[in-house]
């Protein structure tokens, strides 16, 4: 059997993930080929493709399905857009693997999980996957909610996420490995168990806020009353719709295509428009060679400027992590299983997962060691602080309710 | 579906813009479809663009029925309920109000007026505010059409 792994645009985390392939096939198989528009034309078994797709590649992906017997999109972004498919509001193209070429197979997650994408492989019968809330130790009521928190600082660890007004998107999401709700970290709906989960979660969401306010006015015509256009508990309650509901499925959502302006750059339309309390998340989702350090930095910036001061034990832990990042990229350039693992487990045990969704302003979310006292490096809520932040590197800047409207990355 | 000769006549000659051919409207089975069947009674006249479609309660409606209605050619969708307060259920009008602000920032969020979905109440026994309502709609219909175009090209 021969298997290749297609990287195609964005970041490389499910491809680096693909490394752990060697532990269940023979190395000889399997194939990684980093640019697809330069490879030689050979008869394949299995083409395994990751990365964000735009419709310039569909040329190359018929190739690559016309020599192939079968087609595997792996990860968020060749399935259902992922978070680069954000960058459709404003106006670019990420499309779906399926739109490009027809019925391939499809792992959905972000991390996709390994075990799957093996077993897809060797045709075996693919394991049963319950839905997320019945795996979740929080039980949920679906009680109308009173207020809607964009930051939750509970000792409460059995009340739904949604019935303590903050947003999570497991309803519409199956169980994972990654399970950032171990982390205090709602979910976004990577691995989604219906279709348009987006759409049908707002439609969830917007019941839960029944009995928040919502403003209404008296209609011109017939002295009847209706919905009211100005802004009121509702909106105010929702800064960011598309990057909170639709955060992996824009371009299969059904959404009209967004008419945004573009500023130039898909990493910054990507950006543009998400709440500062997200852009930890989702830079560590972003993967890739230097997420950790993008995501230290990003987190360090703010706390610098708004004087959110951090312990000692956190510098310690951080610098772990930044230190596990330059081996965790040695061990993805040997393309070596057994020391990527090793790694990859250190990390996990402190950042989490590997979506980093432990870390956060000001700390971690949850404990990392048994042995050490939480409250050294417990986070806290913080302000929202409007304003232009910059550190030569890294420059962003905040709105009043905390959205980022620009946005700068230097690579190192 | 394309509007006949006389339709479009009648269409323009109520409104100013002619570029709007569907516009569902989802009217609930106790006030919004009793005020336009009283409306009809009274052989009172509105836009024929108008596709109204009888749902138990506003309640029913959610994103999905909307987005459907968009991207199966709608110019614009609405929710005719009963008055505030006057839901014969519970209060199915209030929750599809909720949804429905929320569909009109997401369209904001996107780049879109947010004049394509809107939500009205009215009352049974009165034709005339299911009529105020239609001619409501396609006022801002209208208005948003002459600021960035339909939404029918992107869906």
């Amino acid at each position: 059997m021969n298997v290749k792994i297609f990287q195609f645009n964005g970041c490389h985390k499910c491809f680096n993930e693909t490394i752990l392939l060697q532990k269940d096939l023979k190395k000889s198989d399997i194939e990684y080929i980093e640019n697809p528009y330069d490879w030689e034309l050979e008869e394949i078994n299995v083409a395994v493709i990751t990365g964000y797709l735009l419709p310039t590649d569909q040329e190359v992906l018929k190739k690559i399905q016309s020599i192939s017997d079968r087609v595997i999109a792996y990860g968020s972004c060749p399935t259902t857009g992922g978070l680069y498919g954000l960058a459709n509001q404003h106006g670019h193209e990420v499309t779906p693997l399926r739109n490009l070429i027809g019925n391939p197979q499809e792992l959905h997650g972000c991390l996709a999980e390994i075990e799957e994408l093996s077993s897809l492989i060797q045709n075996n019968d693919p394991k049963a996957l319950k839905n997320l809330c019945q795996v979740c130790k929080r039980r949920s009521t679906c009680e109308f909610l009173e207020k809607v928190h964009r930051q939750l600082e509970t000792e409460d660890e059995e009340t739904c996420f949604n019935d303590l007004g903050f947003l999570c998107s497991g309803y519409i999401a199956k169980e994972c490995k990654e399970r950032c709700i171990d982390y205090k970290t709602p979910c976004r709906g990577c691995k989604p168990s219906i279709t348009r989960p987006g759409i049908r979660m707002l439609g969830m969401f917007g019941t839960l806020m029944g009995n928040i306010e919502v403003a209404t006015e008296a209609s011109k015509y017939g002295a009847t009353d209706k919905l009211a256009d100005e802004e009121d508990d509702v909106t105010d309650s929702l800064p960011d719709i598309v990057g909170n509901f639709f955060r992996f499925s824009l371009p299969t959502s059904g959404l009209p295509k967004g008419r945004i302006p573009s500023q130039g750059n898909i990493l910054k339309d990507l950006f543009i428009g998400r709440m500062i309390e997200e852009i930890p998340l989702i830079l560590g989702l972003l993967g890739g060679a230097h997420s950790i350090t993008k995501t230290l930095n990003f987190i360090e910036t703010y706390e610098k400027e708004n004087n959110i001061t951090i312990t000692e034990k956190i510098r310690i832990y951080r610098d772990e992590l930044k230190e596990l990042e330059g081996e965790l990229q040695k061990a993805v350039e040997r393309k070596d299983p057994l020391k990527y693992e090793e790694i990859t487990t250190k990390i996990r045990e402190i950042a989490g997962n590997m979506n980093l969704s432990n870390l956060f302003f000001g700390g971690f979310k949850t404990p990392i060691r048994d042995d050490d006292e939480f409250d050294e490096y417990r986070t806290h809520t913080f302000e929202i602080v409007e304003g232009s932040y910059k550190n030569g590197v890294l420059n962003f800047d905040l709105d009043t309710e905390g959205r980022i409207i620009d946005i700068e990355m230097k690579e190192v | 579906m394309k509007l006949s000769h006389y339709q479009k006549e009648v269409s323009s000659a109520m409104s100013e813009c002619d570029e709007y051919e569907n516009v569902v409207v989802f009217m609930c089975n106790e006030c919004g479809q009793g005020s336009a069947n009283t409306a009809g009674v009274a052989r009172m006249s509105y836009d024929p663009a108008m596709r109204i479609v009888r749902v138990q309660c506003t309640g029913q409606v959610g994103p999905i029925q909307i987005m459907d209605a968009l991207n199966s050619g709608a110019d614009a969708v609405a929710c005719v309920g009963c008055c505030l307060g006057a839901c014969h259920f519970f209060n199915g009008n209030v929750i599809s109000m909720h949804r429905i602000k929320i569909m009109k920032k997401l369209f904001k969020e996107l780049g879109y007026s947010d004049q394509f979905v809107n939500q009205y109440t009215s009352r049974a026994a009165e034709g005339e505010t299911a009529v105020g309502d239609f001619d409501d709609i396609i006022e801002r219909l209208c208005s948003a059409i002459q600021e960035g175009g339909t939404i029918q090209n992107e869906c």
